[in-house]
């Protein structure tokens, strides 16, 4: 039931915000990275089962931290955050392998209708 | 009624709230006033229906603006000249056909702050907008001949010449200026020099086409724009001009008065880069002719 | 005069920077879809300064630009200043196309500047709304709009006046980079709240975070 969570963006607050909609049962392990490089880095060694990606971050944004992440396991878990919800921007990180798209700011609602359909996906054995 | 009813219904201003599908919620008096349109008819109707002119890209964008942003958009008369087709309150034959209008269009909340319809006002500008445009018909026109002034001419040349560059067409120019003009001056007196010009600048005027520009470049002096005209077609031009302007006999409080022109005419070639160099060169010319006993044309190449 | 300016702490500034980044995003993705006028807005930087030292710090941003044109507006809520969005001399040309008219426009000599003029202020009229407005929203606030203007037309940025600022607010200036890619024109947009604004924007920025506490 509790999941390892990590979670990528370049604004504290934002990271602050997101982790406190997460409800705390859900949570195993949670950690944090401010870049998409120092992101990538963390997924590496921790192995998350979900990933929140902020896109605009510095270093490294977060279509290319997407696309590695997809490269080095094609079956990640990973939501865009966002706030700029335009189709065109979705369907294209739908089509780079991103599970979902949450809108920013996020809300306790949002995030865990969210981790439901995660659930359901993956079946009864990683239900929520 | 309560007093905001009567206040909306009073103003010296046209009110109207329109809903998100565009629809008329509300048509106060002056709009009823000015449209002939009564506020029972208009209330319910898409306001696209009765003016069809508003349905523009422009219109439905900031519609959209507001209603998505709450911002307010505003629509000069400069630009637009007017939103509603209302004839002009004046009964005086008025500059323009319909009242020029300055509009703008802000958000209407519900209680929630949900942003439910609009608002549109609309104020008649048309005195402020003939005002304005006189003002600016001073600024070029010349005061004494009424055609254009210099620095109406110099800022045209600009322009028409960039223009004429870029798309490889012929452009000519006439530089001219009135032969002796002190000595009528001297001899008959300013006003008599005055008439002159005026007389001079009509005829001219009235040979040339629409397109073309004629402006007073000095005190005796004046330039004449050719677009689209090439070398000997503006000699053939000017060649009229001068005479013309010989045949004309001024009768000035019972003196007979006659003058002459000199003409110098220059073309848009590679030589003159730039607007003041082809100037020069119909000037040069002008000063050949003057040169060479005057009353003719000379064209330089 | 000391004590008059307003601490905002670090922690404000993020917050007040997320919130920044929110609305941008939002105000983008609206003027793509409701409009079609596709503008990206780049992370904003915030800063605290007395009125008196704006003007060179303007001109210090603007060092690499030559000649500018400012399009101004101010809002009144309890969120209060004025936004002032730059742009490069002749932006207002290469915007012309960015809102299509949608009927001939019959040009008289002069009427080409009226209608790059026109432009700026319209473009400046939806940006700022945008921006403005989204931030507004999140903060619990609703603003109005005064009609925009063109302060500078094209000068260069030397001119900047000394007084276009109170001297004596304290103001929070946003800058955010904006860019319209098919028309490769960018921009800066500064936002300076007034002085009596800064507390209540402290207070709401509390409140907005206190949400995820």
């Amino acid at each position: 039931m509790a999941k390892k969570i990590l979670i990528v963006d370049d604004s504290p607050i934002s990271r602050k915000m997101l982790k406190s909609c997460i409800p705390a049962e859900c949570i195993k392990e949670i950690q944090e990275a401010g870049d998409g490089l120092a992101g990538l880095k963390v997924f590496k060694e921790f192995l998350p089962d979900i990933t929140f990606l902020d896109l605009t971050m510095p270093v490294m944004d977060g279509v290319q931290a997407l696309e590695e992440m997809k490269k080095l396991d094609p079956e990640a878990v990973i939501i865009v955050a966002t706030a700029d919800v335009q189709v065109k921007s979705i369907e294209k990180v739908m089509g780079l392998g991103a599970f979902h798209v949450l809108k920013k700011p996020p809300t306790k609602e949002s995030v865990r209708e969210i981790l439901l359909k995660v659930g359901e996906c993956r079946g009864t054995e990683h239900g929520i | 009624m309560n007093e905001l009813s009567q206040l909306f219904n009073t103003v010296n201003i046209g009110l109207v709230v329109i809903d998100s599908d565009l629809k008329v919620r509300y048509w106060n008096r002056w709009m009823e006033f000015y449209s002939g349109i009564s506020s029972e008819r208009i209330i319910g109707v898409p306001l696209f229906k009765f003016f069809p002119s508003l349905n523009t890209p422009k219109f439905l964008r900031c519609c959209k603006s507001v209603l998505a942003f709450g911002n307010f958009s505003f629509f000069s008369q400069k630009l637009h000249h007017y939103l509603f087709p209302f004839r002009a309150d004046s009964s005086f034959v008025s500059h323009f056909e319909f009242m020029q209008q300055s509009c703008s269009m802000g958000p209407l909340r519900d209680d929630a702050t949900n942003i439910t319809s609009l608002y549109l006002t609309v104020q008649d500008v048309t005195e402020l907008a003939v005002y304005e445009h006189r003002l600016l018909e001073m600024n070029m026109r010349d005061g004494l001949t009424g055609i254009y002034n210099r620095r109406f001419l110099e800022k045209r040349l600009v322009e028409e010449f960039e223009r004429h560059v870029r798309y490889s067409r012929n452009f000519s120019v006439i530089m001219f200026d009135i032969d002796f003009f002190k000595k009528v001056n001297d001899t008959y007196g300013h006003q008599c020099g005055d008439y002159i010009l005026k007389s001079v600048s009509s005829k001219i005027a009235s040979m040339i086409r629409k397109t073309d520009i004629l402006a007073r470049y000095g005190g005796e002096e004046f330039c004449c724009l050719l677009p689209e005209t090439d070398l000997a077609s503006a000699q053939i031009l000017a060649e009229r001009f001068r005479k013309s302007i010989a045949e004309i006999i001024h009768v000035y409080q019972e003196n007979e008065v006659t003058e002459t022109i000199s003409l110098g005419v220059s073309e848009l070639s590679k030589q003159y880069p730039t607007p003041s160099s082809l100037l020069e060169r119909a000037d040069g010319a002008l000063y050949q002719a003057k040169g060479s006993g005057r009353n003719q044309v000379v064209a330089l190449p | 005069m000391e004590s008059e300016i307003c601490q905002v702490t670090d922690e404000e500034k993020d917050i007040l920077q997320e919130i920044m980044n929110i609305a941008f995003g939002k105000a983008a993705a609206d003027l793509a879809e409701a409009i079609n006028i596709f503008v990206v807005l780049s992370v904003p930087n915030i800063q605290l300064l007395k009125g008196a030292e704006l003007p060179d710090y303007l001109r210090d941003e603007l060092r690499d630009f030559t000649d500018i044109s400012i399009v101004e507006q101010n809002f009144r809520g309890k969120f209060r200043g004025s936004a002032f969005l730059v742009f490069p001399a002749g932006a207002g040309k290469e915007l012309i196309s960015l809102l299509d008219t949608g009927h001939e426009m019959v040009f008289e000599s002069g009427s080409i500047d009226i209608l790059e003029k026109e432009t700026l202020l319209e473009v400046g009229n939806l940006l700022i709304g945008a921006c403005v407005g989204k931030m507004a929203e999140l903060l619990g606030d609703l603003v109005t709009y005064s009609p925009p203007k063109v302060v500078i037309e094209n000068h260069p940025h030397e001119i900047i006046p000394n007084n276009l600022f109170n001297s004596e607010y304290t103001a929070i200036v946003m800058k955010t980079l904006f860019s319209f890619d098919e028309r490769d024109v960018s921009g800066f947009l500064f936002l300076v709240t007034t002085h009596d604004s800064v507390v209540w924007l402290q207070n709401s920025l509390a409140r907005f975070l206190q949400q995820y506490e």
